[in-house]
């Protein structure tokens, strides 16, 4: 019942998805449908089931679920390992973003089984059977599970992630106490993988205003910078309906995130800021 | 963002389930849930302060199977809107974010709620005897 950290696996849970209509929302035209059931690994002992979200915007077909099996003993351990095999010898179509295969380099967020993860660092072992795989919630899908991310590096770079400060007089660098720096520790770790920004319900509904967690984590980050000199500046900008106050800390983003950091708390943190600067 | 040329891959419809989600779309619909409640309320106190036969009617009601049910939910709705209340305002102070203070505070808030609930319901048959 008690989750310790991100990385733990939903245990039991009374419901895998919320009762409401799968194609709530969705015009006709892009319901998904039943796709290809791709035949089996002929001998293999050790099989792996992935059921996974397909969408060709060349052939005019609505999305799609083709079922892909893995023979396991001839596969790497994780996720990203049976998509590449997938892309390799069964179906070269399949699209999905790809880069560092260790969790530093965010490409491969993905909704794994129903919450969003980076397919390198998840281990086939903790797949449901079969496992389930969407692009991460709520993109324009460009194809298959690569979504159209321009929304969300347009948000992040509406916050201004850089440093904005004064060339110092004495003509050496910004200094930075040990202990100013910890205050970044947890929040300048981020890999903007949108794990946490597809995964918070308020971006669902109010995407286009709400700037997400990714992103106000982002900003808490050069708002907690001793060496920023624009935070009343960047706190001015915050300081909206939509762009800070859409966050309802539902906390999904903290629950999702590949890299344990807290996008939750850096929230709370700027409100907290808002209330004691008018003080 | 919104290219009618694409389709939007899937988020509530996919979504798992969460103590975190769960709660805080239970927090919005138990106060949605009360401010009806707030509306017969105040129904309730004008019949008793104009209408005898309609206060009457009411209390006959509300004293139903179907007016007992609603009245449990209701004081169910108002405890873990209290209690879910609290862990918000503990929120906005920025205390209990580790997520396992998360999970634990949640889980605080279930069970209080349906216990307060319980107890406030205990009370009132014994009251009634």
């Amino acid at each position: 019942m008690l989750i310790k950290s991100s990385d733990e696996l939903p245990r039991k849970t009374l419901f895998k998805r919320f009762p409401i209509p799968s194609n709530a929302q969705v015009p006709p035209e892009f319901r998904i449908q039943p796709g290809k059931v791709w035949p089996e690994p002929e001998g293999a002992k050790n099989v792996k089931r992935l059921r996974i979200f397909r969408y060709n915007p060349e052939n005019g077909k609505p999305p799609q679920i083709d079922t892909f099996t893995i023979d396991r003993d001839d596969c790497g351990p994780m996720l990203l390992d049976a998509l590449l095999k997938i892309k390799a010898e069964i179906d070269p179509t399949l699209t999905f973003r790809r880069s560092c295969r260790e969790g530093v380099c965010g490409s491969c967020s993905m909704n794994i089984d129903g919450t969003n993860w980076l397919a390198c660092i998840r281990s086939m072992d903790e797949l449901d059977e079969p496992a389930v795989i969407y692009p991460l919630n709520n993109l324009d899908v460009i194809r298959d599970l690569v979504g159209d991310q321009r929304h969300a590096f347009a948000q992040y770079a509406a916050i201004k992630p850089w440093l904005q400060a004064e060339a110092p007089s004495s003509g050496i660098e910004h200094l930075q106490s040990p202990e100013d720096r910890s205050k970044l520790d947890g929040y300048y770790e981020c890999i903007l993988c949108f794990c946490c920004t597809s995964g918070c319900p308020s971006h669902w509904w109010n995407g286009d205003r709400f700037l997400g967690p990714a992103v106000l984590l982002q900003a808490w980050r050069f708002l907690a910078d001793s060496r920023d000199q624009a935070t009343a500046e960047r706190l001015d900008e915050l300081e909206d309906p939509f762009k800070l106050y859409r966050c309802h800390t539902i906390l999904n983003c903290t629950r999702t995130c590949p890299k344990g950091l807290n996008p939750g708390k850096a929230i709370a943190e700027i409100k907290a800021k808002m209330i004691t600067r008018q003080s | 963002m919104n290219n009618p040329s694409r389709p939007r891959s899937p988020h509530v419809q996919v979504y798992r389930p969460q103590l975190t989600s769960v709660l805080s779309f239970g927090h919005r619909l138990s106060g949605l849930f009360l401010s009806l409640g707030a509306v017969l309320l105040v129904g309730w106190l004008l019949a008793a302060a104009t209408e005898a036969q309609a206060f009457t009617h009411l209390n006959a009601w509300l004293g139903s199977a179907l007016g007992l049910l609603l009245l449990f939910i209701w004081t169910l709705a108002l405890f873990f809107h209290l209690c879910n209340g609290i862990r918000h305002l503990l929120w906005d102070a920025v205390i209990g974010f580790e997520l396992v203070d998360i999970y634990r505070s949640g889980w605080i808030v279930v069970f209080s709620s349906i216990g307060l609930t319980l107890v406030t319901w205990a009370l009132a048959f014994w009251q009634m005897g």
